[in-house]
């Protein structure tokens, strides 16, 4: 059982940013003002970092990925 | 994966059509270099899918394809660190053609078209702040928020202590937070 005065852990602030936190400890958050300034910086970096974009590399990669790689037959023999 | 174990050419065709876009993503904002984050990429694929019947199932494909690829930044990291290029050229330069040959040539890079781009995608604040952090700590916030690994999946893929997981994960945010805050400032 958490004491409901104790502070949010890191791990617990990244559960709240994902929408996962316990209600035991959201009632803390609640009440907190420390715990809510330090769970809003964290959800504003989180938000940054899962909003990045993924990058493509360029065009005809996986073709010259396949083309240097030996590719197993099913009866085990390889193919360039 | 069971049919690109068999090998089918358009099964391993599928994992790299899959894993390319995360694999390069990773590389591209370790290494910071479109063209050599690409080289790396293709170095990956190729290990992972020659030794594709090393593959041990019980691991996860993607843990396995991005311990490779992460091992292939942190062993390029480490060696340009080893290999300090100088703006005034190698220190046994003796003629100015010396000089010239193994000097730093900014002003090529920063105008190509390549450069450009790079620019353009790596240049946003929270880009900036992430290529600030130590390698190992970039790693693990990639993984963890980009990729949505789990820490467990992260010790696994990176073979670290799940505790120094947690560690590198909280460090890098508030390292990110502090860059990001100073920008607002």
């Amino acid at each position: 059982m958490t004491d409901l005065t104790m502070h949010l852990t890191t791990d617990e602030i990244e559960l709240w940013a994902q929408g996962l936190l316990p209600a035991s400890r959201a009632i803390h958050l609640a009440d907190c003002s420390l715990c809510r300034v330090e769970a809003d910086r964290e959800r504003k970096v989180i938000l940054e970092l899962v909003q990045l974009p993924k990058f493509a590399p360029s065009a005809g990669f996986a073709d010259r990925v396949m083309a240097q790689v030996k590719v197993p037959t099913p009866s085990g023999d390889w193919t360039a | 994966m069971a049919w690109a174990k068999q090998g089918h050419d358009a099964a391993f065709r599928e994992l790299v059509r899959r894993y390319e876009r995360p694999v390069f993503s990773l590389l591209y904002r370790m290494v910071r270099d479109r063209a050599l984050a690409e080289d790396l990429a293709q170095e990956t694929f190729i290990k992972v899918l020659n030794g594709i019947k090393s593959y041990r199932p019980e691991f996860k494909f993607s843990s396995w394809i991005f311990k490779i690829a992460n091992n292939a930044a942190i062993d390029h990291l480490r060696r340009k660190s080893i290999d300090t290029l100088s703006l005034d050229g190698a220190p046994s330069a003796e003629t100015p053609e010396q000089v010239r040959a193994t000097s730093l040539q900014l002003g090529d890079r920063a105008e190509s078209p390549l450069a450009e781009v790079e620019n353009r995608e790596l240049g946003t604040a929270i880009e900036r702040a992430i290529a600030r952090l130590r390698p190992e700590y970039r790693s693990c916030i990639l993984l963890r928020h980009v990729e949505g690994f789990s820490y467990e999946e992260i010790a696994e893929t990176l073979e670290l202590p799940l505790g120094t997981v947690k560690t590198y994960i909280h460090r890098a945010r508030n390292e990110l937070r502090g860059y990001l805050e100073d920008r607002r400032d």
